[in-house]
């Protein structure tokens, strides 16, 4: 049991894909304000009576893109969609965020000047609780944070003056409704080597170049909500009433949308006109559904249609989940050798001598109509043909319903703790996030309270790791009992800032999940094998991406993601060497009463190869004596420390340095300089 | 040698430095044209980034001139990679003759993008590429009433996604990315060389601390190239001198290497059909309309940096023909450069630490203040002094000096609206004699009045090559330098070939530092090239004219001076496009 306990791993990992949705689809690439990076809902580890929902728009956003910074657009309708009830059609609740932008000083090309700050940007935020028919302003004239752009513009007195903590707490806003908001620039959250994956899923790399987060040092733009838990779930109650923590009245699904006017006029004096219908033209819920298993063909249809269209498009996207791309590099009949990274990550395709999960195969389709389903998830009578609708769909079982329905607490959908071997017997219940609008949605079930993120059995593999210790901790592996384990609250059942999807949907591509039900891997032959934790499954568990976790740390409180990195940090590009010429006072001085402290001479002048400085102290102190070419480049130091009164030598050897002039600038302490112009002759 | 600092009354060997800087780098700001305006910066499909114009160095009986578009490409920025966009008329424009209006010679392209394996995420994937790109050539030579199609089904080549999507047997079995460049560079039927595709960015600039209120170079921790190691996608083209030059004549039939009838002026745009329908369905937007101007870049950093946010979105939907049209409302853009302020300690000049070598002159020669809002020279208006110069009215009316209150209608306004004719004033001290306003060596002639904001090249100017010792990222102010100094042209005020004269703002090559020329023209480095010299100088009080305001404005840098790849020495010059495996964010 303890090994095989392991398995559980696969069940919650079964998403797919690999990189969030940044520039997933083609059309939603060229409209980079519209377009959804990430979604994120968890129960708040400090105000666990809240949901947080974390929407991020607007991809790779540079965080010295000046002079025109990156932002939410206008004429754009931010959205965040909730179903809570299956009973109602669509959406539950909405909240729709649009925003403005306006030009406190437009005689600038600055974005910031002297306290004023152009395109400065507000939003109005409008609920909707009968499925968007109606809609009522909760916030009006919200403030989005400026761009964090560096500490002259932010902190200095030419600038706004402020902090940007101070900016953003300002802009951390409670609704007329009663939910705190944020919206505003921020880290990235996410992180993923982008630039291996989508080099034909060279990830982890294989040549020994070390592995890169593609989406570090960037910014997004993030919409933030929290949300108290009686105000998202159906019947208006609070998670102290939840019957237990799987209770599946706790259950609700989110997405999040973007979405324009249907047209947009050009004028020739420089603006724009939109008008007509709202038409959707970017969706996100589970991550990585349209970067990594839509295919481009079906991209833009993706981002075109709501999540309740998609049982309709069965037909279009099912075979997508059904015979997900992915799997043909974790398939040795198929690409799986053209893939070397993804070696470790092999499909099932004789588990239990009986079953193939590989593209095109049948899976568990064999046993449709087997009176051994009888009263789990996958009788026809229970939940109708969608978990077997038919041969050739293997991954029916695993990963369509892991993106369309959720995963209920049911047979065979449990911890194998307590199965006995046998997959479709009741095991030990550890997820039950099931909403089966049959639409793509990230799905959360409140009642699972959250784990301190301090807490030393915090995990980023979310669930899968709640699933180890499930099967492995004495203290939950005991019995077959409901009990709450550590980071049941994370992918997928809601989503984490931490939570490390893109492992865990590689994983569960592989197969884990159905090894984690009991369809073990082919190397295990029961009654021949002595356990279920195989090389194969090893293999699979052991699999990384070598990009475990952000790129920077997340906040204690609300809205938990970083302040946006600073348009002058280390992140605004590659460092250079330059010293900076001292600044010379003029030549004619207006002033100048007091005798220098430092006098030099050169001899001689013009010189062929050497020149000699002769310098006189009137008092100890740092001297620096540097020669620069015409063009301001540090040519040379001659003297650069601190030396006592008197006076001194030192010699320029410059024999090899082409004829011309150059510029010595001798100062003290750092004072103002005395320049003396040294002309090589040949 | 005499000691140099003594300056002479004939010779002026050493204020000449001075003055060769000045004037070629007149040019005005810090960026190029990435983001640059609010709208274009929402549509980074149609957004030029940069344009180059300089006579090619290994084959100077051609022009090259480079378009880029698209700015701050991640070279991993998939599953999607950039691409130049469809639906989009990306257009280079040249006027050849003033005599004519509008342009002379436009070439036009559009891109159609398919893909060859729908059924997967990647974007190649066992030879097949997805959002395959190619494009059409169309070329107009009578102002855009008709285009005849010169290049049809051109090859822009994939991304530099990484070795297994390049060279594995997985991805396309291409033998290096060099190789897809290579074979993507096409001929049209009318003679010119053409490649399309994904680059390294040329530009370089430390965008971060400028645009944080103009901390350029950075006061505080390392200088940073903003553009290092990002792609952008370019339009280059190679282009016999003889198709280019109003007349058909060749390089070698200038009568001189300054000849007047040599100059061209070169804009890009990228325009988008008036109406964009947006389908329920998932498909592409049905675009159709009249076709809109929704970008467009001539000298580097006009709108960036110019140009006041107020007006830089109607700046990009208009033509440089339109710029004169416009005066009213730009002019003062010019006359009165934001920029200035930083650079006067009466304004905001205390404000901007980074600037502080750089001070405008406000008291030049006694008499002449070039600080926002002062007269500058238009107290000589009308003074017998100016006859026969460039700022007399009788010889280009009223645009020189067109009112009191606009001091750098002598200097800015002219470089990016009709060249610097190679008449007095605008000439090398050398052979002055004190006077600014006397004959002096020639050095440039990019003359070509139209008042649209263009790059202004003059053919008949050799190439400098890229190995000489000499060559020099800072252009004509480099040429200025050795006119002026160096006894091989400071001899005489004959005109000769000085290296660099090829170099910006006379057109502008790949390797040109246009941030820091232009920082140190809005500085004023100009007007003290011609003799109008900074306040530190008191005629027959201090020495010599090279004071140290001058210094400091010579010894001025951003700090980044150099692009992050290498340039190559054929067409089209640029370095390959950084690959999506071998970049990431900065470290240190």
């Amino acid at each position: 049991m303890k090994q095989y306990c392991l398995l559980l791993i696969g069940l919650f990992a079964a998403q797919i894909a690999l990189a969030s949705s940044h520039r997933e689809a083609p059309l939603i690439s060229d409209d980079p304000l519209a377009d959804n990076t990430d979604l994120y809902a968890f129960r708040s580890p400090d105000n666990p009576n809240t949901i947080t929902i974390i929407a991020a728009y607007v991809p790779m956003q540079l965080p010295h893109g000046g002079p025109n910074y990156y932002g939410f657009g206008e004429n754009i309708r931010y959205e965040i969609h909730i179903d809570n009830n299956i009973a109602t059609p669509g959406d539950d609740i909405i909240y729709r965020f649009t925003f403005k932008k306006v030009f406190e000083d437009p005689s600038t090309f600055f974005y910031v000047r002297l306290g004023k700050q152009n395109h400065k940007t507000t939003y109005t935020l409008e609920k909707s609780t009968d499925g968007g028919a109606t809609f009522q302003i909760v916030i009006n004239n919200g403030v989005v944070p400026p761009n964090n752009i560096g500490p002259r513009s932010i902190e200095g007195g030419a600038g706004l003056n402020t902090t940007y903590n101070a900016l953003m707490s300002s802009a951390t806003l409670t609704a007329m409704s009663g939910e705190k908001v944020f919206c505003g620039p921020t880290d990235d959250p996410f992180f993923v080597d982008l630039g291996g994956v989508f080099d034909l899923g060279d990830m982890p790399r294989q040549g020994g170049s070390k592995p890169r987060d593609g989406v570090a040092c960037l910014n997004v733009s993030t919409i933030a909500l929290q949300i108290p838990i009686e105000m998202l779930q159906k019947d208006g109650k609070s998670a102290g009433q939840a019957a237990n923590i799987l209770d599946g009245d706790y259950v609700i699904g989110i997405w999040a949308s973007a979405s324009r006017r249907q047209i947009r006029t050009l004028n020739t004096a420089g603006t724009e006109m939109y008008s007509g219908d709202w038409v959707q033209v970017s969706r996100l819920g589970m991550p990585l559904t349209n970067e990594a298993v839509i295919p481009i063909g079906s991209k833009d249809l993706w981002n075109a249609t709501t999540p309740y269209e998609d049982l309709a498009n069965l037909s279009v996207f099912g075979p997508y989940f059904y015979n997900p791309e992915l799997a043909l590099y974790m398939d040795d009949s198929q690409f799986g050798t053209a893939v070397p990274a993804f070696a470790p990550l092999r499909i099932q395709s004789t588990s239990l001598g009986a079953f193939d999960f590989r593209n095109g195969k049948d899976g568990l389709f064999v046993l449709k109509g087997n009176p051994a389903l009888a009263g789990t998830a996958l009788d026809d009578a229970v939940f109708g043909t969608l978990l077997l609708p038919a041969a050739g769909s293997p991954r029916s079982v695993d990963l369509w319903p892991i993106f369309h329905t959720g995963v209920p607490n049911l047979r065979p959908y449990q911890l194998a703790t307590g199965k006995n071997g046998d997959p479709l017997a009741t095991g030990k219940p550890f997820i039950n996030n099931f909403l089966p609008n049959g639409g793509d949605m990230l799905r959360l079930n409140m009642a699972v309270p959250p784990t301190p993120r301090n807490d030393p059995g915090f995990s980023t593999l979310g669930i899968v790791n709640a699933a180890v210790l499930g099967l492995t901790d004495p203290t939950y592996a005991g019995n077959a009992d409901l009990q709450f384990i550590p980071n049941m609250d994370g992918f997928p059942n809601g989503r984490r800032l931490e939570d490390d999807v893109t492992l865990i949907e590689l994983q569960a591509v592989s197969g884990v999940a159905l090894a984690a039900i009991g369809l073990w891997y082919d190397d295990y032959v029961p009654g021949q094998t002595p356990s279920p934790v195989t090389p194969q499954l090893l293999n699979v568990l052991t699999y990384n991406t070598g990009i475990g976790q952000n790129d920077t740390t997340f906040r204690s409180s609300f809205p938990y993601v970083q302040a946006p990195w600073s348009g002058t940090s280390r992140c605004s590009g590659e460092g250079r060497d330059y010293t900076q010429p001292q600044i010379l006072d003029p030549t004619v001085s207006v002033s100048g009463l007091n005798a220098p402290e430092i006098i030099a001479t050169n001899f001689p002048n013009p010189f062929e190869k050497t020149t000699a400085f002769k310098y006189r102290l009137r008092n100890d102190g740092r001297v620096s004596i540097q020669i620069f070419d015409l063009n301001g480049k540090l040519v040379e130091t001659l003297v650069n420390r601190s030396q006592s009164a008197g006076e001194y030598q030192v010699e320029w050897n410059a024999g090899n340095r082409p004829a011309g002039v150059y510029l010595a600038a001798v100062s003290f302490e750092n004072g103002p300089a005395q320049t003396i112009r040294l002309n090589k002759a040949k | 040698m005499k000691p140099f600092l003594s300056v002479r009354r004939t010779r002026l060997p050493e204020y000449a430095l001075c003055v060769g800087l000045a004037l070629l780098g007149m040019h005005s700001l810090q960026a190029s044209s990435h983001r640059e305006a609010p709208l274009i910066a929402n549509d980074p499909l149609a957004d030029n980034t940069d344009l180059y114009a300089f006579r090619s160095p290994d084959n100077p009986n051609t022009i090259t001139i480079i378009a880029n578009y698209i700015p701050a490409e991640l070279p991993y920025g998939g599953p999607n990679y950039f691409s130049f966009g469809e639906n989009i008329r990306y257009e280079i424009h040249i006027d050849n003759n003033t005599a004519t209006p509008g342009d002379d010679i436009i070439y036009r392209f559009t891109f159609q993008r398919v893909n060859e394996d729908p059924t997967t995420f990647f974007n190649i994937r066992l030879g097949k590429q997805n959002l395959k790109t190619t494009y059409t050539v169309e070329r107009s030579t009578n102002g855009g009433l008709s285009f005849q199609t010169i290049l049809s089904g051109g090859v822009v080549p994939p991304t530099n996604i990484g070795p297994r999507s390049i060279e594995s047997g997985a991805g396309l079995g291409a033998a290096n990315y060099r190789e897809l460049i290579s074979g993507a560079i096409a001929n049209a039927t009318t003679g010119e060389r053409v490649f399309c595709g994904p680059v390294d960015d040329p530009f370089y600039v430390d965008l971060g601390s400028i645009f944080d209120l103009g901390d350029a170079p950075r006061q505080n921790g390392r200088v940073r190239d903003g553009l290092a190691k990002f792609n952008v996608h370019t339009i280059s083209l190679q282009i016999p001198i003889s198709t280019l030059q109003k007349d058909g004549k060749a390089a070698g039939q200038a009568a001189n290497i300054l000849d007047g009838d040599y100059v061209i002026g070169i804009w890009a745009s990228a325009s988008r059909r008036a109406m964009r329908t947006l389908n329920t369905d998932g498909t592409a937007p049905t675009d159709m309309g009249a076709w809109v101007q929704v970008s467009r870049l001539g000298m580097p950093l006009t709108n960036e940096v110019l140009i006041p946010l107020g007006f830089k979105d109607q700046w990009n939907f208009q033509t440089p023909y339109e710029d004169l049209g416009n005066l009213g409302v730009y002019g003062n853009f010019f006359y009165n450069p934001e920029l200035a302020l930083y650079m006067d300690d009466s304004q905001f000049g205390g404000a901007v630490p980074a600037f502080r070598g750089l001070r405008i002159q406000s008291n030049s020669l006694g008499a002449f203040d070039f600080r926002n809002g002062k007269d500058g020279l238009f107290g000589l208006k009308g003074n017998p002094a100016l006859a026969g110069t460039a700022l007399d009215d009788a010889v280009f009316g009223t645009l020189l000096l067109p009112a009191a209150g606009s001091p750098r209608s002598v200097d800015l306004w002219p470089i990016f609206h009709t060249g610097v004719p190679n008449l007095r004033p605008y000439q090398l001290a050398t052979g002055k004699n004190g006077d600014p306003l006397a004959a002096g060596k020639p050095f440039i002639n990019n003359f070509l009045p139209n008042g649209g904001d263009m790059l202004r090249l003059n053919m008949a100017v050799p190439p400098t090559p890229r190995n000489d010792p000499q060559f020099s990222p800072l252009g004509i102010v480099q040429a200025a330098v050795l006119g002026l100094t160096d006894p091989a042209y400071n001899a005489n005020a004959n005109l000769q070939f000085i290296p660099n004269m090829d170099g910006f703002p006379n057109g502008r090559r790949l390797e040109d530092d246009v941030t820091r020329i232009e920082l140190q023209a809005v500085g004023g480095v100009a007007l003290a090239a011609i003799g109008l010299w900074y306040d530190d100088y008191l005629p027959g009080q201090v020495p010599s004219p090279v004071t140290n305001q001058l210094i400091n404005v010579l010894q001025y840098s951003t700090g980044v001076e150099a692009n992050d790849a290498p340039f190559t020495s054929e067409f089209p010059y640029l370095a390959d496009p950084w690959r999506g495996t071998e970049t990431g964010a900065p470290e240190e």
